[in-house]
């Protein structure tokens, strides 16, 4: 087996290269898509809204809507209404993004037989767009500022420049690689989605404050030593994590929390890189320098 | 002996937490019989007695156990009992509390639910139901937001759905929203009851003689046969049939006195079958004509308070009309009875959730939980193969969750699939705090010269960093996001600030403990 004393000693400066250069890769993928699309990340009607319309006909099929929809729109959502006291079928609500009703109409008069003026039958009366638009710049704003809170909270817990950064800018790598691999499998992210991100925020940091602590104010036993067994408990957490993140990913029927637990495991795996291979070579650096055995 | 002395400290106070949750959870293993979730005012129900208080912990509210003398176990039963009572018969509905007796009618009034198993209050996805997000067409006050939502609550209580909640919330970008949930309800009744604004004018010519609301109208009469109901049905066409639907409404002397004075300046024509005024009273509701009434000749001039208030229901079978004109009856009822809202509200978001789906995301959500716990478990175990160390593990966990659950209800909290996503995230922080404090520990038994102050102060370090953290990333979310993420942000928060103060000192004390035998 390889030592990992001495794999580090030699490396690090390797390892902080590949750790920053996904960070590297991820501002470039997430650029790309911005000059593509305008925007960041593919977001899903949760985020963008769109026509809504609600059809009270209890003899239409919600698969044959949703295979019609299929056909015409990129960005949908039918949900099955169902009467709360008997639980039968009387309807379906239909949301669709970037059109607009008219047209909309135009795609269900092709195979339904709907009386688009009856209220009682066709109810349109739901415009999304400006609350969606709102309620998801609202989140990027959380997000951002999640990100800044966390920031300060670091530089006030260890008042050193350098170690600050190098966990801040971990967590930075984290949520953008994630971000790229959202973008690069063309998962749309609905809110669930961004507060996935916020957690992560959160997750990503816990290792990152572990290894500075114990790199930097323990002296109970040699620098590459206290680095390895700080190794040894924030794998075992990453792992717990993963493992826990991974089993409700598979047994979560809603979508949301799906999507929550996708994309925190994601996240995990590039902290693993992050943290061992990027902060733990910049800590490695800068104890040398400061002359911190 | 002074650390032992501790250490029973910690471990007790993370008891004295657990047995606080558990009253508050309150769990029933074999509740029985079905809760009465909701009485419409002025219904049968009420009349006889019945009350429904909605800031009832849900285990504590009323049971009915019989019907008639018959035992009802659930609701399936109950809808049968009751339906098999003729109208105008006896009804006696035993309660865990009392006996009420009334004579029976079509809609008795109030709606019940299976018997609570907990004090868990469920929120609209795990349990189904309808939310709605609306947006004031103008900027509210304040006050008048309160005014609103008053307003929103008499009505949906009118109906007899008792079990909603609405709250205000802002935005980053200072625009206002009302998010209205309702359990129960169909997403048509919401919407109408919800967003229409209700502006109701009884207008003859172009003078407004009374509106909606207890200023003018000081009575309506609802579910009541003598002075509401369907009066007619008529088949216009072949394929369509009209149903008439009145009911009586008292007005204020203020209103009488407005009516004289419009009809007395009113010509009177003569017909066969009667004299009428010139001009009919025409019934509108926000904006739209609902019908127009031939004033009878009599009332000329005449300070009347009685007013018989009417209008069509249609459709192309006549149980349908007759339904339709109960459903614009009721609609029509309620408005006057709780007033305007002062403002248009536009729906700008709505989810309908139906109650299995509920029921199947609340009991998927057990099965995440109890799968995550285990994969912890799995992995805890392989890394320390010590069940000294990963049975407290599980067990502090486990406590975790219960007193996220115990706080939840105490402070009436509707758990929904936001928050179950914030207890797993707390636990998850709370498994890694515990690996840390493991491992400080099991070095410094190696190590030997720091003591377990030390090394519970070096954990505690990492710890405290990591939920300030914490705290610090889920803060923004009670601003942004519409107020539809609050719920999540502070069940995160509860979550991993119960895991800093109170579990993560009783797992240092119980694993030092365990490792020094």
């Amino acid at each position: 087996m390889v030592n990992i004393n001495e794999f580090y000693e030699k490396n690090y400066k390797k390892l902080i290269i590949i750790s920053y250069s996904i960070l590297l890769l991820s501002i470039i993928i997430i650029g790309i898509s911005y000059f593509k699309t305008g925007e960041f990340f593919e977001r899903d009607i949760s985020l963008k809204g769109g026509v809504g319309v609600t059809i009270y006909n209890d003899k239409i099929n919600i698969d044959e809507v949703k295979e019609l929809l299929k056909q015409n729109f990129k960005d949908y959502n039918v949900r099955e209404l169902t009467d709360l006291n008997t639980n039968q079928n009387i309807g379906v609500i239909i949301e669709v993004a970037d059109i607009n009703e008219v047209q909309l109409k135009d795609v269900l008069k092709t195979k339904f037989d709907i009386n688009f003026n009856n209220k009682e039958e066709y109810d349109p009366g739901l415009t999304s767009s400006s609350f969606s638009q709102s309620f998801y710049k609202g989140l990027l704003i959380a997000l951002l500022s999640s990100f800044i809170f966390m920031s300060i909270v670091v530089f006030i817990s260890f008042r050193t420049f350098i170690p600050s950064l190098a966990v801040i800018s971990a967590a930075l790598t984290d949520i953008l690689a994630t971000l790229a691999i959202v973008n690069l499998f063309g998962i749309k992210l609905s809110a669930a989605g961004i507060i996935a991100f916020l957690l992560v925020i959160g997750y990503s940091i816990d290792t990152d404050i572990l290894l500075t602590t114990r790199m930097l104010k323990r002296h109970d036993a040699p620098l590459l030593e206290r680095m390895k067994s700080s190794m040894v408990t924030g794998l075992t957490m990453t792992f717990a994590a993963i493992a826990a993140l991974m089993t409700g990913y598979f047994i979560a029927l809603p979508l949301e929390l799906k999507q929550i637990f996708l994309i925190i495991s994601i996240a995990l795996v590039f902290d693993i890189i992050t943290t061992y291979f990027g902060n733990a070579g910049i800590l490695i650096h800068y104890c040398k320098k400061k002359n911190i055995t | 002996m002074k650390i032992k002395n501790l250490l029973k400290f910690r471990v007790l106070f993370l008891l004295f937490w657990i047995i606080i949750s558990i009253i508050a959870i309150n769990p029933k293993f074999n509740a029985e019989g079905i809760a009465i979730k909701g009485v419409e005012k002025n219904s049968t129900a009420s009349l006889a007695g019945i009350t429904y208080n909605t800031d009832l912990a849900p285990t504590k509210l009323e049971r009915i156990v019989a019907i008639n003398n018959n035992e009802v176990k659930n609701v399936k039963e109950y809808a049968d009992l009751i339906n098999k009572i003729n109208n105008s018969e006896i009804l006696r509905i035993k309660t865990d509390k009392n006996e009420y007796v009334m004579i029976k009618t079509d809609d008795i009034g109030i709606s019940v639910a299976e018997y609570p198993t907990s004090n868990l209050r469920r929120g609209l996805d795990l349990q189904g139901g309808t939310r709605v997000v609306l947006q004031p067409e103008e900027k509210l006050t304040d006050e008048e937001t309160i005014n609103v939502i008053r307003t929103i609550e008499s009505r949906l209580n009118v109906y007899g759905l008792s079990d909603i909640k609405i709250k205000q919330s802002k935005d980053l970008f200072g625009e206002n929203y009302l998010v209205a949930e309702v359990a129960g309800a169909s997403r048509q009744e919401v919407k109408d009851l919800i967003s229409s604004q209700g502006k109701f004018e009884a207008k003859i010519g172009n003078e407004t003689v009374f509106t909606g609301g207890k200023k003018d109208i000081t009575f309506v009469c609802r579910d009541d046969g003598r002075c509401s109901g369907i009066r007619q049905c008529l088949q216009p066409e072949s394929n369509l049939y009209s149903c008439q639907f009145e009911f009586a409404i008292k007005l204020s002397p203020e209103a009488a006195k407005k009516h004289a004075e419009v009809t007395g300046k009113l010509d009177v024509n003569l017909s066969a079958t009667g004299g009428y005024l010139s001009k009919p009273l025409d019934l509108y509701l926000d904006d739209n004509l609902v019908d127009s009434l031939q004033i009878s000749s009599d009332l000329k001039g005449r300070e009347t308070s009685d007013i018989a208030i009417s209008g069509p229901g249609l459709s192309s079978t006549r149980n349908d009309a007759i339904k339709d004109a109960t459903k614009n009856m009721n609609k029509l009822q309620t408005v006057l009875i709780t007033g305007s809202l002062p403002v248009k509200l536009n729906i700008v978001k709505i989810d309908t959730i139906s109650p299995s789906l509920g029921k199947a995301f609340f009991n998927n959500a057990i099965w995440v939980i109890i799968g995550a716990m285990i994969a912890v478990s799995i992995v805890i175990f392989i890394r320390y193969r010590d069940l000294k160390i990963s049975l407290p593990v599980i067990l502090i966990s486990s406590s975790e969750i219960l007193i996220i659950l115990g706080l939840a209800s105490l402070i009436k909290y509707n758990l929904d699939l936001a928050a179950i996503a914030g207890i797993l995230a707390a636990v998850g922080t709370g498994v890694d705090d515990q690996i840390v404090i493991a491992d400080e520990i099991l070095k410094g038994k190696k190590e030997l010269v720091s003591s377990f102050k030390e090394k519970i102060k070096r954990a505690f370090f990492v710890i405290m960093v990591a939920w300030a953290t914490g705290l610090a990333s889920m803060l923004p979310l009670f601003w942004a996001g519409a107020g539809l993420l609050t719920g999540f942000a502070l069940t995160t928060i509860l979550g991993i600030s119960i895991g800093v103060f109170i579990t993560r000192p009783a797992f240092a004390a119980i694993v030092e403990a365990l490792e020094e035998n």
